[in-house]
């Protein structure tokens, strides 16, 4: 899946941002020339210079140290609720297929609970009522991206458990769980693979707009989101101040919005099976002539219309 | 915003009496004379209400009870936020059989139930005050904020969507496709804060922060709630705009299209009766599912913009522990949500009776 994904061009490029962003999130930290909560009052609100790259903020830490430090804990807290997000959704996802009509009812009817509850409210009421921590935030956001994952992975299920081979695959004797791994799994998949790209960037979106909030996180603690919080207080002093994290955060959502662009394409799910780059170009050229344009990218009803075609 | 999302339907509505125009067009569905097709509407619609307020209800039950027992597990109380650290054992007992916190957890559920089908929310434990009274008192601002964000999300998207799916393959398809894509990419508070720097930073025109009543002062109240509202809809307008445009564009590739053009129906009639009506499902779906963060997002812009709204009031009671007023907000989000779900499902099955099968 991932060679398919590197022959496409977009997939090349958001793979290699992505490198980037994975590698500044864990070394991050130790390439920060200093603390970043180390304070020093002489030198607040300053522009850019040679001993502060990205100017310091309005208690005089140094803004370039903060962003490094902070992406560490943006980019696992996104990860981690989409982690979350992803047991929560795929496992009753598949067991719904195996368990018969109750348990399919009941999750059926959890997941759309869940669908309608809106993400900041509910995310905001959590981390009140369990505590201002990232992890009960992030639970919040994985129990709200979790339906995504139920729902993509009984589309792609479904399309094969009813299939006569499986049905036979039953008759000689296969175990439920066999089937599962053998037979439903592949087919499911790539659909989750999508579904994780496009999860991770709304996430990272979450996680940004709650730590901007202040909930998650304890004052010190730097993150992209709680960052541009500072900046949003210093406006008028220092307007380019949210530039540079609010571009991280654009970057690394749009990187992963064509990541699950790429692998949508690579795996077929667009209705184009593009094996290498020559045949990608082609077929883009093709249905820029057909259709014009790029075909739009992750969208929810996208991704249900693609797998139940 | 029911009126906005009732004028776009009136863009597609002509669509409905097209049972005339025979075979081509698949939405139609049903072959009988247009009253009995009436009908089976009604009924139809009504077999839909029941169904969807048997799925809603529960919904409805399970979620309230879920936020019910999470602010009973928590060991937030109302003495703390009352009394402070120096409470003594029998006035923190006093304080929370005050709130009704000593009876069972099932007896606290059903009397909340019951005071909410009053519209009563309970008390905030902060102040005191009723808190449906101080939710009633922030919709305005809250409301004022969403539905002009609603109506600069559909009209900017559909005209977007629109004028792409129109000149398909040109520059000007894909330089809206282009920006659509970039702008999804922008969180709605990176917006709010770029909107800030433009507007009332680099060029002073509107206040960055602040809400005037529309009985104040009507030129006051929209220059404080269009920058809120277009950080809201930035969102809206591209995820509406790229998928009317794909729906659209597959639309005009089905061969009811290529009939309709050999049997010489104009353009327009082909793009109102046909197009629209069969491409346009995927956006108001969007739209649908869009609407919960367009309610949750408040949370954040009113933050930025200052704005004594809903969310914000949601967002500052869960940072002081106030278990009823977040239970209070998740209500009214939930209701709101589900109400506005409704809404879209019934656009949904008028425009394809298919979309009705299955909730």
């Amino acid at each position: 899946m991932i060679r398919a994904v590197w022959q496409l061009r977009l997939g090349r490029i958001c793979i290699v941002v992505l490198t980037l962003i994975a590698l500044l999130g864990i070394l991050g930290p130790m390439l920060a020339p200093y603390g970043p909560n180390d304070q020093d009052v002489a030198v607040m609100l300053q522009g850019p210079s040679a001993a502060h790259w990205l100017g310091t903020d309005d208690l005089g830490r140094d803004v370039l140290s903060r962003l490094l430090a902070g992406s560490t804990l943006s980019l696992v807290a996104a990860l981690e609720a989409v982690g979350i997000g992803l047991v929560l959704g795929v496992l009753p996802g598949l067991l719904s297929m195996v368990f018969g009509r109750i348990f399919e009812w009941v999750s059926l009817r959890v997941m759309d609970a869940l669908i309608t509850l809106p993400f900041m409210v509910f995310a905001v009421a959590m981390t009140a009522l369990l505590g201002n921590g990232l992890h009960q935030a992030m639970f919040a956001v994985g129990l709200l991206v979790a339906p995504a994952f139920y729902r993509i992975t009984r589309a792609a299920a479904m399309t094969v458990i009813g299939s006569s081979f499986v049905e036979a695959a039953r008759l000689t004797g296969l175990s439920e769980l066999a089937v599962i791994r053998r037979h439903v799994w592949p087919k499911v998949a790539p659909a989750i693979a999508v579904t994780t790209a496009s999860m991770l960037g709304t996430g990272l979106v979450v996680v940004s707009s709650l730590t901007f909030l202040g909930i998650g996180i304890v004052p010190p603690e730097p993150t992209w989101g709680g960052m541009m919080a500072t900046d949003l207080n210093f406006l008028y002093q220092k307007p380019w101040g949210p530039l540079v994290p609010a571009a991280l955060i654009i970057i690394t959502v749009a990187a992963l919005s064509g990541l699950a662009d790429a692998l949508r394409d690579a795996t077929g799910q667009s209705g184009r099976s593009l094996i290498s780059a020559r045949r990608a170009k082609q077929a883009r050229a093709k249905a820029a002539r057909n259709a014009g344009g790029p075909v739009a990218p992750a969208g929810r009803p996208d991704d249900r219309s693609t797998v139940d075609a | 915003m029911v009126t906005v999302l009732g004028g776009q339907t009136t863009d597609v509505a002509p669509g409905v009496p097209a049972v005339g125009d025979g075979p081509t067009s698949p939405g139609t569905g049903g072959s009988g004379p247009g009253r009995t097709r009436a009908l089976h509407g009604v009924t139809g619609l009504l077999r839909w209400v029941v169904r969807t307020l048997l799925v809603v209800v529960p919904v409805f039950l399970f979620a309230t009870f879920v936020t019910f027992v999470l602010g009973a597990v928590s060991d937030l109380s109302p003495a703390g936020v009352v009394l402070g650290d120096a409470a003594t054992p029998e006035q923190v007992a006093e304080v929370e059989a005050r709130f009704g916190l000593d009876k069972p957890v099932v007896v606290q559920y059903l009397d909340w139930l019951g005071g909410l089908l009053h519209g009563d929310l309970g008390q905030s434990w902060f102040n005191g005050i009723s808190v449906s009274e101080q939710i009633g008192q922030r919709l305005e601002v809250s409301g004022s904020v969403a539905g002009l964000a609603l109506i600069i999300g559909v009209v900017g998207g559909v005209t977007l969507g629109l004028l792409a799916a129109l000149t398909r393959g040109s520059w000007i398809d894909r330089s809206i496709t282009v920006v659509c894509t970039f702008i999804a990419t922008i969180p709605p508070f990176v917006m709010a804060m770029a909107l800030i720097v433009v507007f009332c930073v680099a060029i002073p025109l509107l206040p960055s922060a602040g809400y005037v009543s529309p009985t104040v002062d009507v030129g006051r109240w929209l220059a404080c709630i269009i920058l809120p509202a277009l950080a809201l809809s930035a969102d809206v307008v591209a995820d509406i705009a790229r998928q009317l445009r794909t729906g659209l564009v597959s639309a005009y590739q089905e061969n009811y299209v290529t009939g309709a053009l050999v049997r010489g129906l104009s353009p327009r009639r082909i793009l109102f009766k046909h197009v629209l009506r069969n491409g346009s499902g995927p956006a108001i779906t969007t739209l649908g599912l869009r609407i919960p963060a367009l309610i949750g997002g408040a949370v954040v812009t009113e933050s930025i913009f200052a704005m004594p709204g809903y969310g914000r009031f949601a967002a500052e009671g869960a940072l002081r522990g106030d278990v009823p007023v977040v239970q209070g907000a998740l209500v009214v989000a939930i209701v709101l949500v589900l109400a506005f779900n409704l809404v879209i499902n019934a656009m949904l099955v008028r425009l394809r009776p298919v979309a009705g099968r299955g909730i």
